[in-house]
């Protein structure tokens, strides 16, 4: 019993649930509470224990659902079977010249040496499964975690459970020079395919169950690493994921911060006032607490070709972090400046980030002409709330190259005087900064940081430190 | 006084039969959820939309076990002086005026301070005892001698110093006081903590319960819970009503109507003797479900769709 829930929360575990070993533990006394007689109320007891949030509890049903009805051959049609299947498929390949006689003749004759050709061949199903899951135990194929480990441990059951033995008997039915002979060696090619077939797929059902985490994991470590231009169209759903969930870890660690108090100072006419019902005798003390800012930030991305992969996951990014961010007013540019807010109000995230990029794109890359469209909607526009002030971060995320136009350098001036921080993040790898159009460095007098940002590990550092930043301030 | 822990359970579907006897339709997850939870005396954490019956199920559990319910409404800035306990400093000043002349006695004939100080320390610490302390919920549920139901209602809304404030009073069920030491419960509460998912709880406070989410009901279980609620509405009024609703719920809304609504809306029909849903009975009504009212008028443009959907659900079903 021990064992079977050993499996079970290994098999849970593989699908990103943490169970702890207090929850191990709570998980067989509540065992011992239900039993195993309602699969229902067992299911349910369970996911109380175990599944700690909505989300867990989806995946939590679902791996119960796989670990507890698996049992290749009970759950076995018929048609698998090597007598039922000798019509269909055994015929061409037996190149006896009588077959149907021989095949029909073999299995009431023919006993088999081994126990284990004996099971195939009565069709003792339950027996099977048994040394099946004897064999498992025995090579420990729970701890099986990449698909290419499928062969291997394959190989391992089969060879516990006795296969070598069949493969010595056809050897040996080989050797006798007559068509019984041949036949029988040929029933026995059968069983050990059949046997081979119904242990791979027991193989890939234990993977899916263990081992579906860990295949995962490695994934999600390369995309991590991967230039975001690189990355597929068929792996956006999980980078988003990704993003999604650091976005979380680090709008968690932060939101604390913001309402750090700061001991030790008293705020001592709150409390004179507040201890004026008590005669001035000071029974209450009010500490100074510092509120900190979140910040404000403008992000003007570039969506020309090159640079819109890259923008795709900036904003993702930016929009998955809402809680900590004060304000977000993004803009999206290839030549002209577009405001992309409107979009991100009116659809959910994703949509909207395609809608932006369309938006956005077309034309030539100008920086002068983004610049100047900047200076006169967030500089010297007449909503005064709406400009870039002293609460402002501002983000810019392009290669910089200008296709030789003015770059305007004068008005990332005038942005860097007013804005608390303005931030570069250049796809490009840095030798490749200042070559042919790129004219990082005109402008990196006027940035307080220019960074290289070409993998979600570098834009989640990147807003990370953005964070910080802004909240120590 | 019965004990909470007197009677056990004995199995999952002795529990479901008596919340139903009490007048909840608890499913097979709730029951369980329940079961467990009382007889390993373990907090519960609850999630699930509002109005789908959280608070309702630590309230029936309460009145089932024979124990007072004890109710901790959470909120932001709610701290350990609103949820365990606070000093009546008004009663202390008062006394400590009253009892001038009493005290001017006992250390008038000191005639050093440190005598005084002396004299003062020999008698108990009378201004800081239990007679000075304002009980708040969490340190009546510790207080109960014969067990209680302690509901921590919206959880989610409290501020995170809060929930690891929680945490050393759900693992121990104890918590100290400075002035006076640690309070022990004498019988463990049974804990309910409610969340509407405003945000994600820690992982510790996560652990030291056990974890059961209840979702908008299906269409049977709803259909069961109207009849036990309102039992005068009549059968073909109730199969329309629970799908029009399961409709509802399908669409993109700023807020779904949940099972207490539903319920709402049926005393409502059945107070204005309605035999069947039409499309105008639905427009004037609709406000008892949708509490947004852009939520009512995307459902009042589709009420004549929505409406014929039931039909063909119905006809299909016959």
């Amino acid at each position: 019993m021990q064992q079977v829930l050993q499996d079970f929360f290994k098999a849970v575990r593989s699908r990103d649930i943490t169970i702890s070993a207090a929850e191990s533990i709570e998980a067989s006394r509540t065992l011992d509470l239900v039993g195993f007689a309602d699969r229902k109320v067992l299911k349910a007891a369970l996911g109380t224990t175990l599944a700690k949030s909505w989300d867990e509890k989806q995946r939590f049903d679902e791996c119960f659902e796989a670990f507890f009805t698996f049992d290749s051959f009970q759950s076995d049609s018929e048609a698998n079977h090597p007598e039922a299947a000798t019509d269909s498929d055994a015929q061409p390949s037996s190149e006896a010249g009588t077959p149907d006689a021989a095949d029909g003749d073999a299995p009431a004759e023919y006993e088999g040496e081994s126990e284990l050709v004996r099971m195939v061949l009565n069709n003792d199903r339950v027996s099977l499964a048994n040394e099946m899951q004897r064999a498992a135990q025995e090579v420990g194929v729970t701890d099986i975690w990449l698909f290419t480990q499928k062969g291997i441990y394959t190989q391992k059951i089969l060879r516990e459970m006795g296969a070598q033995q069949i493969n010595e008997e056809i050897a040996g039915l080989a050797d006798r020079d007559c068509p019984r002979a041949a036949a029988q060696a040929n029933l026995l090619r059968r069983v050990r395919k059949h046997l081979m077939q119904q242990v791979q797929n027991f193989v890939e059902q234990q993977l899916s169950l263990y081992g579906s985490g860990t295949s995962k994991r490695l994934r999600e470590e390369f995309l991590m690493n991967a230039r975001l231009s690189n990355v597929e169209r068929r792996d956006f759903h999980r980078m988003h994921e990704i993003v999604r969930r650091l976005a979380k870890k680090l709008s968690d660690t932060h939101a604390k911060k913001r309402k750090q108090v700061q001991r030790g100072v008293l705020d001592f006419r709150k409390t004179l006032r507040k201890n004026v019902a008590y005669d001035g005798v000071l029974f209450e003390t009010f500490w100074k607490t510092k509120n900190m800012d979140r910040p404000r930030i403008v992000c003007i991305c570039d969506v020309s070709g090159s640079v819109a992969d890259y923008s795709r996951f900036l904003l993702l990014f930016l929009y998955s972090l809402k809680d900590v961010l004060a304000q977000i007013d993004s803009f999206a540019f290839s030549s002209h400046l577009v405001d992309i807010n409107e979009i991100f109000d009116e659809y959910p995230v994703e949509a909207a980030i395609e809608v932006a990029l369309k938006e956005g794109g077309g034309g030539s890359t100008d920086y002068g002409q983004m610049f100047e469209d900047l200076k006169s909607t967030r500089i010297e526009h007449a909503d005064n709330l709406r400009n870039i002030d002293h609460r402002t971060t501002v983000l810019i995320l392009g290669d910089a190259r200008n296709n030789y136009g003015d770059p305007r350098t004068d008005i990332l001036k005038l942005v860097y005087q007013r804005a608390k921080r303005v931030i570069w993040l250049n796809p490009e790898p840095q030798v490749t900064w200042n070559t042919g159009d790129s004219v990082v460095n005109q402008y990196r007098p006027y940035c307080h940081l220019v960074r290289e940002c070409s993998t979600i590990k570098q834009l989640e550092a990147m807003v990370d430190n953005l964070l910080k930043f802004s909240l120590a301030g | 006084m019965k004990d909470l822990y007197a009677d056990r359970f004995g199995s999952v579907e002795d529990i479901q039969k008596e919340f139903l006897d009490a007048g909840y339709i608890a499913s097979t997850e709730i029951a369980t959820a329940v079961f467990i939870a009382h007889n390993l005396q373990k907090p519960i954490l609850v999630e699930g939309p509002a109005g789908v019956g959280k608070t309702e199920m630590a309230k029936t559990t309460a009145a089932m076990l024979g124990v007072p319910l004890i109710r901790l409404q959470c909120y932001e800035g709610l701290d350990e002086s609103k949820a365990l306990y606070e000093w009546k400093y008004g009663k202390q000043l008062l006394y400590t005026q009253l009892l001038k002349d009493k005290l001017n006695e006992l250390l008038g004939d000191a005639d050093t301070l440190g005598g005084a100080m002396e004299k003062l320390h020999s008698h108990e610490d009378l201004f800081f005892s239990e007679d000075f302390l304002e009980p708040r919920p969490l340190f009546k549920a510790l207080h109960e001698e014969h067990g209680c139901v302690l509901l921590i209602d919206e959880v989610d809304k409290s501020d995170h110093e809060f929930e690891a404030f929680l945490l050393e009073v759900l693992s121990d069920f104890q918590v100290s006081i400075p002035e006076i030491g640690t309070i022990v419960s004498k019988t463990k509460p049974l804990v309910f903590l409610t969340s509407n998912n405003n945000r994600e709880m820690s992982d510790a406070l996560k652990r030291r319960c056990l974890h059961l989410s209840i979702p908008y009901p299906e269409p049977e279980l709803e259909s069961q819970i109207l009849r036990t609620r309102v039992p005068e509405l009549e059968d073909n009024l109730r199969d329309q009503l629970v799908d029009f609703v399961h409709q509802v719920r399908a669409l993109e809304l700023k807020k779904a109507p949940s099972t207490s609504e539903t319920i709402d809306w049926a005393r409502v029909l059945v107070l204005l003797h309605a035999q069947h849903l039409d499309e105008q009975l639905v427009h004037t009504t609709l406000n008892t479900i949708l509490k947004f009212q852009e939520d009512i008028d995307a459902v009042k443009e589709l009420t004549g769709t929505l409406l014929a959907g039931d039909k063909e659900a119905g006809r299909k079903a016959g």
